[in-house]
């Protein structure tokens, strides 16, 4: 993992949906190691970012590339280094959480004994008396746990998070940070889309706000106190 | 591939209400399988009653004047083929017994039996009301939200992202419900195996291949085209309205817009008109049972001349006879101008028929399933033509025996003794081979083979296509 200079960047991307323009001239990069963290209200250009990253969404001008590779045009080697933990990690119900990790993976071409499997799973965070009951009866925070765990086996240099601890209660979204945090000193590389301005400041090193597709601010999380960035944020909003 | 098709397969075996539902429709489809091959037995069982005793009345004739055993005449009985329980095809409308007597042919036309492919299945627990219609409903019940579910539940992209490519993903979901499909074929044709296992043979064993060919085909394009629209719309409502749409057009609509459209492309003539130009061509020929009919007198001459005798009364042999054998065999040909004029007509029918297999598979598959069961149209006009050529030989032995047994003319008291009837052979049917018949299906196959084609060209192409973000 140390040799590996994963690197998310976006330069100068731009992309329109007929007259509403969701991003203008984005500039952003993620080194290695370090989590960064896009704030911004609904509709700010959050969620396409995340999306051309993914290679699922061609800006239409710029470009996205991911340790140096074309996000769009070399989409299939891209995704092999990508985790993506959506809002809502949506599993296979009738799955436990063990078989769904399997099913991922396999996925993926890799073929984990059980105890592997089991491991990525704690690793993760989720309880071994969890693995294996159905993801039926898990709690958001179980199954954000289990979609980390997909992205963690399948050794994803770049994590993209959509609204990840939304809706986790205070225990689940702290031990979400913490595997984050495991993570980028791994050597992964975190690009995390928020509303949560306090988890943002507690857990990223740097933070952008997005306001209406312009990256509008990008400070690192040192330089300001939670309520400092709220303050800065809400003026963000209001002009 | 093969890692999304067991997941979907887990969802089924996981699934209490589709295990359910399968489990219920199993057993549907057992009992339709076993009530259908307990029925066909029956039927068997007591065609060879009626056809046993029918022969032993024949055969007990003690003594009776050959022309009146013509008219006593007997009937013949259509074994209903093995597989015939899987699809009753135009069995229950054209009925399995034919009369066979003196001047008297079995008309093909005028009936029911004239709407040879649009049959309305519903009504009766029959095993192919339950492999065309319901099969295919469950598999677009099971397959509509399969591509939509992913999407709206956002694993669609975590899928791709692991590796899954979206046409492997469709084909994949299409492949896990068809097997569904193919696994409810395979328990009926095994179980009507298991409880025919004495009648089974290389023939019956080659039509049952082509039948689950045919329902094999039918269902990947049901499967695949409702994944195609699970694939395409975002709303899996969507999907499965579009989807029973297509299923009532194709099974309701098509079929009988299609036949009527095809009766006035090539219409058949009115039972009156038929029998008027019947009546006109045969009063041409030679009345049997008028003796001063002049063509009668025709014959009579040459039969003098050929015996060397100046009037019948002189002649060895019974001249009613050789009377009787010409009117019948001047019948024949008229009836073999019109039923040939017929069978032209419904042979255009059904071609134009097959055709529309084009726009509907449903079509080509009610073809095939008929077809290959031995229970269509075609089936029941040769065995029509197995009777005709039967009762020619039957009526001119008897006429033969009439002219030739010892009479004199004029002699109808006469009577040929029991040893004659009993001599006279029974009706052999002789079922048609599926080699001989393969050629009519060719077509229907090839079609369901052209809308598989066709259907995994719609998932390739659909998949490229699939919004995925």
């Amino acid at each position: 993992m140390e040799n590996f200079y994963a690197m998310l960047k976006a330069t100068n991307i731009s992309k329109s949906y007929g007259n509403s323009h969701a991003l203008k001239d984005l500039n952003l990069t993620v080194q290695s190691g370090e989590i960064y963290s896009l704030l911004g209200a609904n509709g700010a250009g959050k969620s396409t970012t995340i999306n051309m990253f993914l290679g699922f969404t061609e800006p239409d001008s710029g470009t996205v590339t991911i340790a140096e590779k074309d996000a769009t045009k070399q989409a299939a080697e891209t995704r092999k280094f990508i985790g993506y933990i959506p809002e809502n990690v949506n599993l296979y119900p009738y799955l436990s959480g063990i078989e769904n990790l399997d099913y991922f993976c396999r996925l993926a071409g890799l073929k984990y004994s059980t105890g592997e499997l089991q491991d990525f799973l704690t690793t993760c965070g989720l309880q071994s008396e969890a693995h294996k009951k159905k993801v039926s009866g898990y709690s958001k925070g179980m199954r954000q746990k289990v979609g980390i765990a997909i992205a963690y086996a399948k050794k994803a240099k770049v994590y993209l998070l959509d609204e990840p601890a939304s809706g986790l209660d205070p225990l689940a979204s702290n031990e979400l940070s913490e595997l984050l945090r495991k993570l980028a000193k791994e050597g992964a590389s975190i690009l995390m889309a928020t509303h949560d301005i306090f988890r943002a400041r507690e857990v990223c090193d740097r933070i952008g706000i997005l306001k209406q597709g312009n990256l509008v601010k990008e400070l690192k999380s040192e330089e300001v106190t939670a309520n400092e960035l709220e303050q800065l944020y809400l003026e963000y909003m209001k002009n | 591939m093969w890692q999304i098709i067991k997941n979907e397969w887990q969802f089924l075996g996981r699934s209490r209400m589709l295990l359910g539902i399968s489990f219920a429709f199993l057993l549907i489809l057992v009992l339709a399988v076993f009530l259908g091959s307990q029925q066909k037995q029956k039927q068997s069982e007591a065609y060879q009653t009626a056809q046993k005793h029918l022969r032993q009345q024949w055969e007990n004739i003690d003594a009776m004047n050959p022309h009146s055993a013509a008219h006593y005449g007997t009937y013949v009985f259509k074994p209903t083929s093995l597989l015939s329980s899987l699809d009753e095809g135009v069995n229950s409308i054209t009925g399995n017994v034919l009369r066979v007597e003196g001047h008297v042919q079995n008309e093909i036309v005028h009936s029911e039996a004239s709407q040879m492919q649009a049959i309305s299945k519903f009504g009766k627990l029959k095993s192919s009301l339950l492999l065309q219609y319901i099969v295919p409903l469950l598999l677009i019940f099971l397959a509509f939200h399969s591509v939509s579910s992913e999407k709206q539940s956002g694993r669609l992209k975590l899928l791709v992202l692991q590796g899954a490519k979206p046409f492997q993903l469709v084909l994949a979901k299409t492949l896990s419900v068809w097997v569904y499909g193919i696994a409810l074929l395979a328990v009926v044709v095994l179980v009507y195996g298991l409880m025919n296992l004495q009648y089974l043979n290389g023939e019956v064993l080659g039509r049952t291949a082509f039948f689950f060919l045919s329902y094999a085909l039918y269902y990947f394009v049901v499967s695949g085209l409702t994944v195609f629209f699970s694939a395409r719309w975002q709303n899996a409502t969507v999907a499965l309205t579009s989807m029973l749409g297509i299923w009532i057009l194709w099974t309701v609509f098509l079929p009988n817009m299609l036949m009527s459209s095809v009766e006035k492309w090539h219409p058949l003539p009115s039972r009156n008109e038929f029998q008027a130009a019947m009546k006109e061509d045969r009063s041409k020929g030679i009345d049997g049972h008028n003796p001063s009919d002049e063509r009668g007198k025709a014959l009579e001459k040459a039969t003098l001349a050929k015996y060397g005798v100046d009037s019948i009364s002189q002649l060895e042999i019974n001249f009613d006879g050789l009377r009787m054998q010409a009117d019948e065999e001047y019948g024949n040909q008229v009836w073999d101008k019109h039923f040939g004029n017929l069978r032209e007509v419904l042979g255009k029918q059904k071609q134009t028929y097959q055709i529309g297999g084009l726009l509907n598979p449903f079509i080509s598959l009610q073809n095939a399933s008929m077809g290959f069961t031995g229970s269509d149209n075609l089936h029941h006009q040769a065995f029509l033509v197995q009777v005709e050529h039967y009762r020619r030989g039957f009526i001119k032995t008897l006429n033969d025996e009439h002219a030739f047994g010892g009479s004199k003319t004029g002699d109808w008291g006469w009577k040929a003794n029991n040893d004659f009837f009993k001599s006279v052979p029974d009706y052999q049917y002789q079922p048609a081979a599926l080699a001989t018949v393969l050629p009519n299906y060719i077509y229907d196959l090839g079609l369901l083979f052209f809308w598989a084609i066709g259907i995994s060209f719609f998932l390739f192409f659909g998949a490229k296509k699939m919004s995925i973000a």
